[in-house]
């Protein structure tokens, strides 16, 4: 069975919101020095879903990512945790690339690798939360996708998969080739084995441009027009009352004044 | 010279911290509160490959060195020290006396289960009476056809109620002492004649398990004796030199996270309506921990690398035992200082680690032995 997995290196979801800075001219965000940035975390469940698969039915995993130079490191720990190929597509061209144009080049790059059976993307990247990226790249593939993924089970050519819903999950049967979006419900990722990072740093990872692939180029389908820290204003009113009971008895009327309740 | 670590030392960095971060720091009060590591956390390391930082993998080991093995102690060094103790006794000194005086059939046969974890690692030297003076040790060996039979009583052995193999060193010849007169066995737990006593109550440390450990005709094979009868005393302190050098690289991080946590709280806690960082006396405290701390930690790094390189280190492992150890319960110290009433109260990380930190300057040679071992080199 072939995998693919796309994963995206992120800002630390665990930095403080206070240490980040915007440049609202560049409309940029300017992490913090010093905190390194990680794998996506969906995308780790996606990892972990693929060496879980590659366990109970044999097979190749191959990992891709879109990013710096950096991103090398989140593809070095897909290979730690089990994955055995990387592709990192460096192009200072798509350093701003907006879901499509990500989806475009991770299409392109997917065709270079050969064939597939499965493709396995985190439901969302935690630094945009934009979660469009796993449908347009099965859209440009023409084949099916599910998100969110709680579960997968192969069946022969056929995958199971569990898809969260409001309340609850449905189960739905699906060709392969798919990409599947995966959710953190999904599994835990592992820890590597020490081992397997000492390996993962000795790997090699193909890094590729734009050009390599002989991706067509296509504009951007989202304009950032502000990007900006909002304000957020709170005030405190105190509520009074001779007794507790009186005291909630005036909460609940001005909740119900603010149209609260 | 390039001074950059290799790309497999920076990622093992991160993976330790990572763990340390998401795996262990959660357990500290645990630990704390029970006295143990859980047994399936201990599982989980061995499975992970902690057990065997430093030892080639043909070997069972992930293949890190002295300096991979060093930056993950320095890591490690950031949670309970429980930890540490336990990492650095099964493979500092107990597994390692195995790799540096063991043949390449005993290695097999006992350093590839305590590199994988399978077998946890304890070394038995010292004696009631026979602390800093390890030459005097009382344990006899005996040689009887193909076996040797040891009596004796070993104290304060790390690991020993939860070891399944030890590296015990007994005279062969009392007279002789260090020089040929003492022998290192591998004896493993099952041995009739080896039993493991109650475990010490200590001041801290809590999780790390000692105890005395008895030997009363406990009859080893020939086979098991660690390179040659009477080349004991010099495995031990091989073994020691790099213990004290991994040792050290904990204290360095043990002191960052004291100072990791000191620059939190002196940014946060306010006084007087300002945050103390503002205040003077306490960016001095935060200064000299930075410093004393920067100059450890490359101190250790360079020592691991000459170990790494096959160099005898003795007199730099004594220089960074001593230097480390005591600037870890400065920086402790100041932690406390810097933390006021809140690091004295029990539950505090920080009140845990002053605790924690005051063996350092003991075990595994005290500073005066480091500060002898010192002058004894200048003066030669």
């Amino acid at each position: 069975m072939n995998i693919i997995v796309c994963v995206k290196q992120v800002q630390d979801p665990e930095t403080p919101a206070s240490q980040f800075r915007v440049d609202e001219a560049a409309k940029k965000v300017i992490p913090p020095p010093g905190i390194p940035p990680t794998v996506n975390q969906y995308d780790a469940n996606a990892i972990e879903a693929a060496v879980q698969l590659k366990e109970q039915h044999g097979g190749r995993i191959t990992v891709i990512s879109l990013g710096k130079d950096t991103a090398r490191d989140a593809i070095k720990q897909a290979l730690s945790m089990g994955c055995d190929a990387g592709l990192l597509i460096d192009d200072p061209a798509f350093e701003d690339a907006d879901a499509y144009q990500t989806a475009n080049v991770l299409a392109a790059a997917i065709k270079s690798v050969g064939d597939y059976d499965l493709i396995l993307c985190g439901r969302q990247a935690s630094d945009w939360d934009q979660a469009q990226v796993p449908q347009g790249l099965a859209e440009l593939l023409g084949i099916p996708s599910v998100t969110p993924v709680a579960g997968i089970e192969v069946t022969g050519t056929t995958l199971r998969v569990k898809r969260l819903i409001e309340d609850g999950y449905e189960v739905l049967e699906v060709p392969m080739p798919a990409l599947l979006a995966v959710s953190n419900e999904a599994n835990q990722p592992r820890y590597p084995t020490l081992k397997g990072i000492m390996a993962a740093a000795r790997a090699k990872v193909d890094v590729k441009s734009a050009a390599d692939l002989g991706v067509n180029a296509v504009g951007r389908k989202v304009q950032l027009l502000r990007l900006y820290v909002p304000k957020v204003e709170s005030q405190i009113e105190w509520i009074t009352g001779e007794t507790p009971e009186e005291q909630a008895a005036n909460l609940a009327r001005r909740l119900r004044e603010e149209r609260v309740i | 010279m390039d001074f950059s670590f290799p790309e497999e030392i920076q990622l093992l960095r991160r993976s330790v911290r990572d763990y340390v971060q998401g795996r262990l720091r959660p357990l500290e009060e645990q630990i704390e509160r029970e006295d143990r590591i859980p047994d399936e956390v201990i599982r989980e390391m061995a499975g992970l490959g902690f057990f065997g930082f430093p030892f080639p993998e043909q070997y069972g080991g992930i293949g890190a060195g002295e300096l991979g093995y060093c930056v993950a102690l320095e890591e490690l060094g950031a949670t309970s020290s429980a930890i540490t103790n336990l990492i650095g006794a099964h493979t500092g000194i107990c597994a390692m006396s195995i790799y540096l005086a063991g043949s390449h059939e005993q290695k097999q046969q006992w350093l590839v289960p305590l590199a994988k974890g399978e077998r946890i690692g304890s070394f038995g030297l010292t004696e009631p009476e026979a602390g800093s003076d390890a030459a005097s040790i009382r344990t006899t060996a005996k040689r009887d056809g193909d076996v040797w039979i040891l009596n004796g009583q070993k104290q304060w052995i790390t690991n020993a109620p939860i070891a399944g193999t030890f590296v015990i060193y007994a005279a062969n010849d009392r007279e002789r002492g260090a020089r040929g007169g003492i022998t290192a066995f591998v004896v493993p737990r099952e041995t009739p004649g080896l039993s493991v006593g109650k475990p010490d109550e200590k001041m801290g440390l809590r999780g790390s398990y000692t105890a005395p450990v008895y030997l009363d005709d406990c009859r080893v094979p020939a086979t098991n004796v660690l390179g040659q009868v009477g080349s004991g005393f010099i495995t031990a302190m091989t073994a020691l030199d790099g213990g004290r050098v991994s040792l050290a690289a904990g204290a360095v991080g043990m002191a960052q996270h004291m100072l990791d946590l000191s620059v939190q709280h002196a940014k946060s806690r306010k006084q007087f309506g300002v945050p103390i960082a503002s205040f003077q006396a306490i960016q001095w405290m935060l200064a000299d921990m930075e410093t004393e701390i920067q100059v450890a930690r490359y101190m250790v790094y360079q020592v691991a690398a000459k170990i790494d390189r096959g160099e005898r280190v003795s007199h730099e492992a004594a220089v960074i035992k001593l230097f480390a150890s005591e600037m870890a319960n400065r920086a402790v110290d100041k932690a406390v200082q810097i933390h006021g009433g809140q690091a004295y109260m029990k539950g505090s990380p920080i009140e845990r680690a002053y605790r924690d930190a005051r063996i350092l300057r003991i075990y595994e040679g005290t500073s005066e032995v480091q500060r002898l071992l010192i002058a004894e080199h200048l003066l030669r």
